[in-house]
């Protein structure tokens, strides 16, 4: 791939940066693999050496977890530095096995998970009056369940809970069906920018056919994409933290049982440090009976990251070192939590291996949120 | 050098999830929620022939029969480095079985002077593995199957590696022009990137039907096959298999306790 010249300088903003570190003191991949994200923003302003550093195995390591732009004195946002480098091997065809398959189910599917666009209503399954908006339809939200939610076994009972919660406040909302696509949020982590690209087409166009006020999703990772990278969608996005914390407010959702549990929340990256959802989240957590909520030492701005982002979910690190996730549950377990509460569905799959990775299965859960208020209800 | 690969869109059933049914007819499976990839053994042919071209030069034509929808994975194979495309395309060419197949290919590759013909070793759905072999037959050319590697050695002639049991490989020279039927695993297949795709649909894709072929309809098809599917079938379960039912994690440990109790762990 021939690189203009100037073109890093110009988009990242290289000659921005004055080298003082931040960003790599911060990192938290730096403690399991040679990552060095200083180091490539500085590399990177010589056009001549683009090609020898998009080859480096290094720049697939970084998670997107934002800490190195939220530490950034300078507003930069380094790990978007590793994103180009990765673009330059996609544009190749030059990437790792994994990745393609990922990236030729959204391209095929609308998903990255290999699977068929027609089960991606399934999760819905045994569920009565699942409302798939007709084109024009009216209705208050528009739920954006994305592909982890929509396929993953693990993660489809949660999106259950969703319409529960909702159902049990009135709100007035429906869905896309198996029309609904990949956010592309994961296409773009993977370097992938022309199918991001088409993924903002397609959606925008796609949620433009729809009478709705608002588009809500359960993932921070569709969230962040809708609100901050599509470039011309009109539609007030929220994540669903968001709205279950303004029915809270408003009396539209009655939480009467009580949880005894000590619960400690961890921020998902794209929610907290992406986008600064730290409060909401937690008055949810709050509003349940019996929740004694607890914080991690690094927690909000300096929340941990669970390694699940980034298209990390499809490329591996060559580290053995132990995950992040596992020394996030190691963290709550000291902290003498039951219940880790997620707000993502990465980070509950990654934090539910690390549980069991640290054989800690007996003593504490993950549980995304949705299952707290839920089981609340 | 020019070389022609023969691609085919087939449905993806590598998710474990994937629901096979037959039709109501018992000759088809319904294919409402398939989705579609290039065969397996296919891609890696596409690579093979881009990789030659690229250390060689010359050109790759990507050639496929199928409907419009095959246009998918023909793109993807343009994108890769494919030159140009031939699809052909008829309702007579249903029930078409490998020779009948091969002919209708070889209608299209048999003005390509090429120099090697490659197709994947097998369908991931059909599973015959033997297109490429009669179009061999057809074009009176030689051909090796289960080719996992491919180095030219001088004019008009290739040293091939074929795979054998246990993972030999066979070493074999062949003369050009010839057929090879690619095996999965001797390269890895490049990725086809979106805007790749999109550049790739300025390049034309003949589309080719039974009259341009030249062929007759009593050449394809079922009248033009040697072998007719007459119906799919379910094996039945047999007495000695036993399902394990529940989730995964009560499934795995009645395994467990199985494989112990037979002494196997």
């Amino acid at each position: 791939m021939s690189i203009e010249h100037g073109v890093f300088v110009e988009k990242y903003d290289l000659l921005g940066c004055i080298q003082c570190g931040r960003c790599t003191g911060g990192c938290p991949v730096t403690e399991r693999t040679a990552l060095n994200v200083r180091r490539f923003v500085y590399d990177t302003v010589d056009d001549s050496r683009l090609e020898e550093l998009s080859e480096s195995p290094d720049i697939w390591d970084c998670t997107t977890c934002n800490t190195c732009a939220i530490r950034c004195p300078k507003g930069l946002e380094p790990f978007e530095v590793l994103l180009g480098l990765r673009a330059m091997r996609a544009e190749e065809g030059n990437i790792e096995q994994t990745a393609i398959t990922a990236l030729e189910s959204m391209f095929n599917n609308g998903n990255p998970w290999g699977k068929a666009a027609a089960k991606r209503m399934d999760w819905a399954e045994g569920l009565e009056n699942v409302r798939v908006l007709e084109e024009g339809e009216k209705a208050d939200v528009l739920l954006h369940i994305c592909c982890t939610g929509a396929y993953d076994p693990k993660i489809m009972p949660i999106v259950k809970k969703l319409v529960r919660v909702l159902n049990a406040a009135g709100v007035d909302f429906g869905f896309i069906g198996t029309e609904e696509k990949h956010c592309g949020s994961e296409a773009r982590r993977l370097g992938e920018e022309g199918l991001f690209e088409y993924f903002d087409e397609e959606n925008t166009e796609l949620f433009g056919r729809y009478d709705v006020k608002r588009l809500v999703t359960l993932s921070p990772h569709c969230f962040n994409s809708f609100k901050n990278e599509y470039t011309n969608l009109a539609l007030p996005v929220q994540h669903y933290t968001q709205l279950i914390a303004e029915l809270l407010e408003d009396g539209k959702l009655e939480l009467t049982k009580e949880i005894s549990s000590k619960v400690v929340f961890h921020d998902p990256c794209y929610l907290g440090k992406k986008n600064l959802v730290f409060d909401e989240p937690r008055y949810v957590l709050g509003k349940i009976k019996g929740v004694e909520l607890t914080e991690f030492y690094r927690s909000k701005e300096r929340s941990l990251c669970c390694e699940g982002g980034g298209g990390k979910m499809w490329v591996e690190s060559e580290s053995k070192a132990p995950r992040l996730a596992e020394t996030r549950v190691a963290d709550a377990h000291d902290l003498g939590a039951q219940t880790i509460a997620v707000a993502c569905p990465f980070c509950w799959l990654t934090i539910e291996d690390a549980i069991k990775a640290k054989g800690f299965e007996e003593e504490m859960q993950v549980k995304d949120i949705l299952e707290l208020l839920d089981e609340a209800l | 050098m020019k070389i022609v690969v023969c691609v085919k869109q087939v449905p993806d059933t590598s998710d474990p999830d994937t629901e096979v049914h037959i039709d109501s007819s018992g000759k088809g499976v319904d294919q409402g929620k398939f989705s579609f990839v290039i065969n397996d053994a296919d891609n890696y042919a596409v690579e093979e022939a881009i990789l030659l071209k690229e250390k060689h030069e010359g050109e790759v034509t990507v050639v496929n029969v199928g409907s419009e929808a095959a246009n998918q994975v023909i793109r993807m194979a343009l994108a890769k480095g494919g030159d140009g495309a031939i699809r052909l395309d008829d309702e007579k060419f249903a029930g078409s079985d490998p020779v009948a197949l091969a002919r209708i290919l070889q209608s299209a590759i048999k003005d390509l002077s090429c120099d090697i013909v490659m197709t994947g070793c097998l369908a991931s759905d059909d599973g015959y593995g033997a297109v490429g072999v009669a179009l061999a037959s057809l074009m009176g050319v030689p051909h090796a199957a289960y080719v996992k590697t491919v180095e030219v050695i001088g004019e008009g002639k290739l040293k091939i590696g074929r795979e054998l049991e246990g993972g030999l490989l066979e070493m074999d020279e062949i003369d050009t022009p010839c057929v090879l039927t690619i095996q999965t695993g001797g390269n890895e297949p490049r990725y086809a990137s979106f805007k790749g795709i999109r550049e790739a649909s300025k390049k034309e894709i003949k589309v080719m039907d039974l009259a341009a072929t030249g062929l007759s309809e009593d050449q394809v098809g079922e009248a033009g096959s040697v072998a007719v599917m007459v119906q799919y079938s379910v094996p039945v379960v047999g007495d000695l298999a036993e399902i394990l039912e529940g989730d995964p994690g009560e499934t795995a440990g009645k395994l467990a306790g199985i494989l112990k109790e037979k002494g196997l762990v």
